[in-house]
C-alpha cells in the first residue's frame, strides 16, 4: 500500500536479525569469559587459593604495582595449631560453607560484599582488630558464634541471634572465614587495617576496646 | 452471562481463569512481602523487636522471597492472560496447567512454613536440599529449586505448544525465547560449591541475567501485548520496536554482568567490561524515553483503562529512575569500590525492582479485573476511582521516601564505613550509628508505612474496581482499522 | 588501572554520575518533543541539557581520576559522543518504524500527527 520502500534499518526484519545477532555475540563473548574466569577462581589457583591454605598466616598488605591491599600468604600458621591436609582442608572449609547456608548468614551480613547489611562484611573478617589479638582470636571466634546473643557488639543494641551452632560447626565456619581472606578481591574492602600478626609482637592491644559506641564482640 | 460489573468467570477464556489464580496469590504474596518488609525495617530502628523469635535474617529472607515469587506468579499469569488471545487458539494442556498452579502454590505454602517454624538446620547438605539454601534471593530448599524447573517446565510447555498450534507472532517468538533462557539461567544456581567466588559468579548468571536481562525483555513483551490492547498501537510497530529492545538490552545487559564481578575473586578485566557495558546499559532505557515521547505525541492517548496505563507510565519511568539513574550512578568500579553491599545497593535494590517489575504486573492486574468484571468501563471519571490514584500515589510517594532514606543513609555509610573506616568492625558500628544513618532509616519507616497505606487502598481497590461501574468500556480505537 | 576517588570528591562523585543520566535523558525528552510537537525553540533547550551531560561527564571524569588511563578517558570520549548522537539516532528510528503508518492518511491530520510525516518527507 505504501510507495516509499521501507527503510531497511527501520525495518522489523533487520531489528529481528540485529536482535538475534547481537544476543548471540554477546552470549558467545559471555562464555569464553566464563571458562577463563572459571578456570581462574578454582581454588587453587592464584586469585582464589586452595584450602590448605588455613596452615599459613594470611594478611592484607598494599601493593604498590597493582595500587591496592592484596592478601599475602605468610609463614606456616595452622589454624588451631593442627596442620591439615589438602583434604581435611576442604572438608573442613567445605562443613564451614555449609554452616553459614544453613544458618542464613547472609541475610544479615555480606560475604565478599553480598548479602544484607543489617550486620558487617565478613570478607575479611579473620583479619578484624575486633578479635583482640592473633593469640586469642580463633579461641575468641569460636565462642563468638557459639554464643553471640549475650555479647553486646555495638552501642546499638544490635545483636546476632543464637543459632544453634555446635563447637564442630564454629571450628569449621573460622577454618572458612580464614580460608576467604585469603581470595584476591581486587582490593576490596579498600583501607582496610588488618590484625596485627607480627611474630615478636608482644604488645597485644590492638582492638580499640575503650570507645563504647564502637565495642568489639571481645567485651563480655 | 452475568451483569457489567459482577466478578464472573464467564468472562474470560481458559487462560485467563488460569490467570486471575495466579494473580490472586500474586497479590497476597504482595501483602507477605509488605508486611515482612515491615519487620526487618523496625528492626533496624529497634534491635530487640522480635529478637529470638523472627530475627532480621528471618524476615529478610521472607521478604525478598515473597518479592520473586509474586513477581513470577505476576508473570505466569501475565503470560497465561495473553496467550490465547495472542496464539487465536485455545491453551494446550490447560489441565495440566491447573494442576501445576496447586502443586506451586502448596509449594510456596510449605516453603514459606519452613522459613517461619524451622528457620535454620545444622551445617550439613541436608538442611540446603530441606529448609534452605542461604543464598540472598534464591533461598528455596533445594527440593523446591527443583519443584520449580518442573513448574517451568510445564508453563512452558502450555506456552509454546499453544503458540506452534495458533499464530506464531512476533512477541510469541521473543516471548519463548526468552522462557528458555529464564529457566535456562536458574539452573546455574541450582548446586553446592564450598568455593564462595564459585557460589557467587554462578549466582550472579541467576540475579543479574535475571533482572537486567530476561525479566527487561519478558517485560517488554508484556508491555508490547499491553500498548496493542489498551491503546491500540499497531502490532508491527510494536513488533519492530520489541526487537529494537531486545538488541539495545541483550547488547548492553549480558556483559554488563561484569558489574558484579569487580571485587568477588574473579579477574581484573572485568573492570574494563563491567566498566563498559554499565556505561551502555541506559541507552535502551533512553531508547524508550524518546520512543514514548514520539507514540505520546503521535497518538491521541486515549485510553480505555486509565488504572492500567498510569501503571504502565509508572513502569516506563521506574525502570528508568530504579535502574538507568540509580543502577548508572554506583555502576563504575571507581564509586562501586566505596558502595559495594552498602544501603546505597539497597536504595537501587528498591527503586529498581517495584519501578519495572511491580509496577508492570499491577497494570496487569487492573487489565484482567476490567474483563473479568465484563468490559466494564475503566476511563476517565470512572466510579470510586480516588482509591486506585491515592493507592498509586501511596505506593510511589512511600517508594520514594524509602529510596531517599536509604540513599542518604548509603552515602554516609560508604564514607565514613567504606572510605574512612577501612570496612572493619568498628568501622561498619561508627557507619551505622552516625545521626544520617539513623535518619535515613527513620525516613524509610516513614516510607515504610505510607507504602503499606498504598497497599492496603491497593488491595481493597482491586477487589472493588468497577463493581458500581454500569458503562460498558471503551472501544480501542485500533489504528489498523482507522487505515 | 583504578585509583581510588579522594574522599574530597565523594559527593562531586555521586552528584555528577546521577547529573549524567538526568541531563541525558533530559537531552532526549526535549529533543523528541521539540520534533514532534514541532516547536524549534526548544531545540536550543535540548542543547543546552546536552552541554550539562558534557559538563557532568567531564567532572565525573575529573574526579574519578578517569583520565590517568587511556582505557577509562575513551569510554569517556565514546559517551559524550554516543550520548550526543543516540536521541537522533532514535529519533530516526521512530520515524522510520511508523512511516507507512504515516503515510496512510492517518485520522489525525493535527500538528502533532503530522510534524513527524514532515521530517520524514523532507529526508
Ligand atoms: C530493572 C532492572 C534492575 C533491577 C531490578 C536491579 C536490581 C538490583 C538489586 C536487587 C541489586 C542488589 C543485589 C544484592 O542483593 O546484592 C542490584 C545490584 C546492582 N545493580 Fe542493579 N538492578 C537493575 C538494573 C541495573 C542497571 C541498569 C545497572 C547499571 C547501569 C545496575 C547496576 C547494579 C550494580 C552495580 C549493582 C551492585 C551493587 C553492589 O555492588 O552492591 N542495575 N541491582
Ligand atoms: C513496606 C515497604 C518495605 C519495607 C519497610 C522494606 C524493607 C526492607 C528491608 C529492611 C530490607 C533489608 C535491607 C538490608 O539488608 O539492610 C529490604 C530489602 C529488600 N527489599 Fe524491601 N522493603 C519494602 C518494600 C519493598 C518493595 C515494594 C520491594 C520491591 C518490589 C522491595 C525490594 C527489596 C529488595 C530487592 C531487597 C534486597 C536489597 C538488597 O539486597 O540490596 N522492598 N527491604
Ligand atoms: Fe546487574
Amino acid at each position: 500500500m505504501s510507495q516509499t520502500q521501507a527503510l531497511w534499518w527501520a525495518s522489523e526484519s533487520f531489528w529481528r536479525k540485529t536482535a538475534i545477532w547481537v544476543t548471540a555475540g554477546s552470549f558467545v563473548v559471555l562464555i569464553f569469559l566464563t571458562f577463563d574466569t572459571v578456570k581462574q577462581i578454582t581454588a587453587g589457583g592464584k586469585r582464589v587459593p586452595a584450602y590448605s591454605v588455613i596452615n599459613n598466616r594470611i594478611d592484607y598488605v598494599f601493593d604498590e604495582k597493582r595500587n591496592f591491599q592484596v592478601p599475602v600468604i605468610g609463614p606456616e600458621e595452622p589454624l588451631f595449631g593442627k596442620k591439615l591436609t589438602e583434604e581435611e582442608a576442604a572438608a573442613l572449609v567445605s562443613h564451614g560453607k555449609l554452616t553459614t547456608q544453613a544458618k542464613n548468614c547472609m541475610n544479615c551480613h555480606t560475604l565478599l560484599g553480598n548479602g544484607s547489611y543489617y550486620a558487617p562484611d565478613l570478607t575479611k573478617s579473620w583479619l578484624d582488630q575486633s578479635w583482640g589479638s592473633k593469640e586469642v582470636r580463633e579461641q575468641q571466634m569460636v565462642e563468638f558464634l557459639m554464643n553471640p546473643q549475650d555479647r553486646l557488639h555495638n552501642a546499638l543494641g544490635r545483636k546476632m541471634p543464637n543459632l544453634g551452632i555446635t563447637e564442630a560447626e564454629a571450628r569449621a565456619t573460622v577454618a572458612f572465614l580464614k580460608w576467604m581472606s585469603s581470595i584476591d578481591t581486587n582490593g576490596f574492602p579498600y583501607n582496610f587495617k588488618p590484625i596485627d600478626q607480627a611474630d615478636a609482637a608482644p604488645a597485644v592491644e590492638a582492638a580499640p576496646a575503650s570507645d563504647p559506641a564502637a565495642a568489639a564482640p571481645v567485651q563480655q | 452471562m452475568a451483569a457489567l460489573g459482577t466478578l464472573s468467570t464467564a468472562n474470560l477464556n481458559g487462560g485467563q481463569k488460569l490467570a486471575v489464580k495466579y494473580f490472586t496469590v500474586a497479590v497476597a504474596l504482595f501483602g507477605a512481602q509488605v508486611l515482612f518488609g515491615l519487620l526487618a525495617g523496625i528492626q533496624y530502628l529497634n534491635p530487640d523487636f522480635l529478637f529470638g523469635i523472627l530475627d532480621f535474617s528471618v524476615n529478610r529472607m521472607l521478604h525478598i522471597n515473597a518479592m520473586v515469587v509474586w513477581l513470577l506468579f505476576g508473570f505466569i499469569g501475565s503470560v497465561y492472560w495473553m496467550l490465547e488471545d495472542e496464539a487465536g487458539v485455545p491453551v494446550v494442556g490447560l489441565g495440566l496447567g491447573n494442576l501445576i498452579f496447586w502443586i506451586f502454590t502448596l509449594a510456596v505454602v510449605v516453603v514459606v512454613l519452613v522459613y517461619l517454624l524451622v528457620q535454620v538446620g545444622p551445617g550439613e547438605l541436608k538442611s540446603i536440599w530441606l529448609i534452605n539454601e542461604g543464598r540472598e534471593y534464591i533461598e528455596a530448599p533445594r527440593w523446591a529449586d527443583i519443584g520449580i524447573v518442573v513448574c517451568v517446565l510445564v508453563f512452558f510447555y502450555n506456552v509454546a505448544s499453544t503458540f506452534m498450534k495458533g499464530k506464531f507472532s512476533g512477541i510469541a517468538g521473543v516471548l519463548v525465547m526468552d522462557l528458555v533462557a529464564l529457566a535456562g539461567i536458574y539452573l546455574a544456581g541450582m548446586y553446592y560449591t564450598p568455593n564462595i567466588s564459585m557460589d557467587q559468579h554462578w549466582w550472579w548468571w541467576v540475579i543479574h541475567l535475571w533482572v537486567e536481562a530476561t525479566w527487561e525483555v519478558l517485560v517488554g513483551c508484556l508491555m508490547a501485548y499491553g500498548l496493542i490492547k489498551t491503546m491500540g498501537v499497531r502490532r508491527k510497530i510494536v513488533e519492530t520496536w520489541l526487537y529494537i529492545e531486545v538488541a539495545l538490552m541483550f547488547g548492553s545487559g549480558i556483559l554488563g554482568l561484569g558489574h558484579h564481578y569487580f571485587w568477588i575473586g574473579t579477574p581484573e578485566y572485568w573492570f574494563t567490561i563491567g566498566g563498559f557495558f554499565s556505561a551502555l546499559e541506559p541507552i535502551p532505557l533512553v531508547a524508550m524515553v524518546v520512543h514514548a515521547v514520539f507514540d505520546a505525541g503521535h497518538h491521541k492517548l486515549k485510553s480505555t483503562n486509565n488504572p492500567a496505563l498510569a501503571w504502565i507510565i509508572a513502569q516506563a519511568f521506574g525502570n528508568f529512575f530504579g535502574a538507568g539513574v540509580w543502577g548508572f550512578m554506583h555502576t563504575l568500579p571507581q564509586i562501586n569500590l566505596y558502595t559495594h553491599g552498602t544501603q546505597w545497593t539497597a536504595s537501587h535494590g528498591h527503586l529498581a525492582f517495584f519501578g519495572a517489575y511491580a509496577t508492570m504486573v499491577i497494570a496487569f492486574f487492573y487489565m484482567a479485573l476490567q474483563k473479568w468484571r465484563g468490559g466494564v468501563y475503566m476511563s476517565g471519571n470512572l466510579v470510586g476511582a480516588w482509591k486506585w490514584k491515592w493507592a498509586i500515589f501511596l505506593l510511589h510517594a512511600g517508594m520514594i521516601a524509602m529510596v531517599m532514606g536509604l540513599l542518604v543513609a548509603g552515602y554516609e555509610q560508604s564514607q565514613i564505613e567504606r572510605a574512612i573506616g577501612g570496612s572493619d568492625w568498628v568501622a561498619y558500628f561508627a557507619g551505622q550509628s552516625h545521626r544520617w544513618f539513623m535518619q535515613g532509616m527513620f525516613w524509610r519507616m516513614v516510607g515504610g508505612w505510607t507504602f503499606a497505606a498504598g497497599f492496603v487502598l491497593l488491595a481493597w481497590d482491586l477487589m472493588t474496581i468497577g463493581k458500581r461501574e454500569t458503562r460498558p468500556a471503551l472501544a480501542v480505537q485500533a489504528e489498523a482499522a482507522a487505515a | 588501572m583504578l585509583e581510588p576517588v579522594k574522599l574530597a570528591d565523594f559527593f562531586t562523585v555521586f552528584f555528577s554520575a546521577a547529573s549524567v543520566i538526568l541531563f541525558g535523558a533530559s537531552y532526549a525528552l526535549v529533543f523528541a518533543w521539540s520534533r514532534v510537537r514541532n516547536r524549534p525553540r526548544l531545540m536550543p533547550l535540548a542543547y543546552a541539557a546536552y552541554v550539562g551531560l558534557f559538563v557532568s561527564v567531564i567532572v565525573l571524569a575529573f574526579a574519578a581520576n578517569l583520565f590517568n588511563n587511556t582505557f577509562w578517558t575513551v569510554i569517556v570520549m565514546l559517551m559524550l559522543i554516543g550520548y550526543l548522537l543516540a536521541p537522533h539516532a532514535i529519533w530516526y528510528l521512530c520515524v522510520g518504524t511508523h512511516a507507512d503508518e504515516l503515510e496512510d492518511g492517518h485520522a489525525d491530520t493535527s500538528a502533532a500527527g503530522a510534524a513527524p510525516a514532515k521530517i520524514f518527507q523532507q529526508r
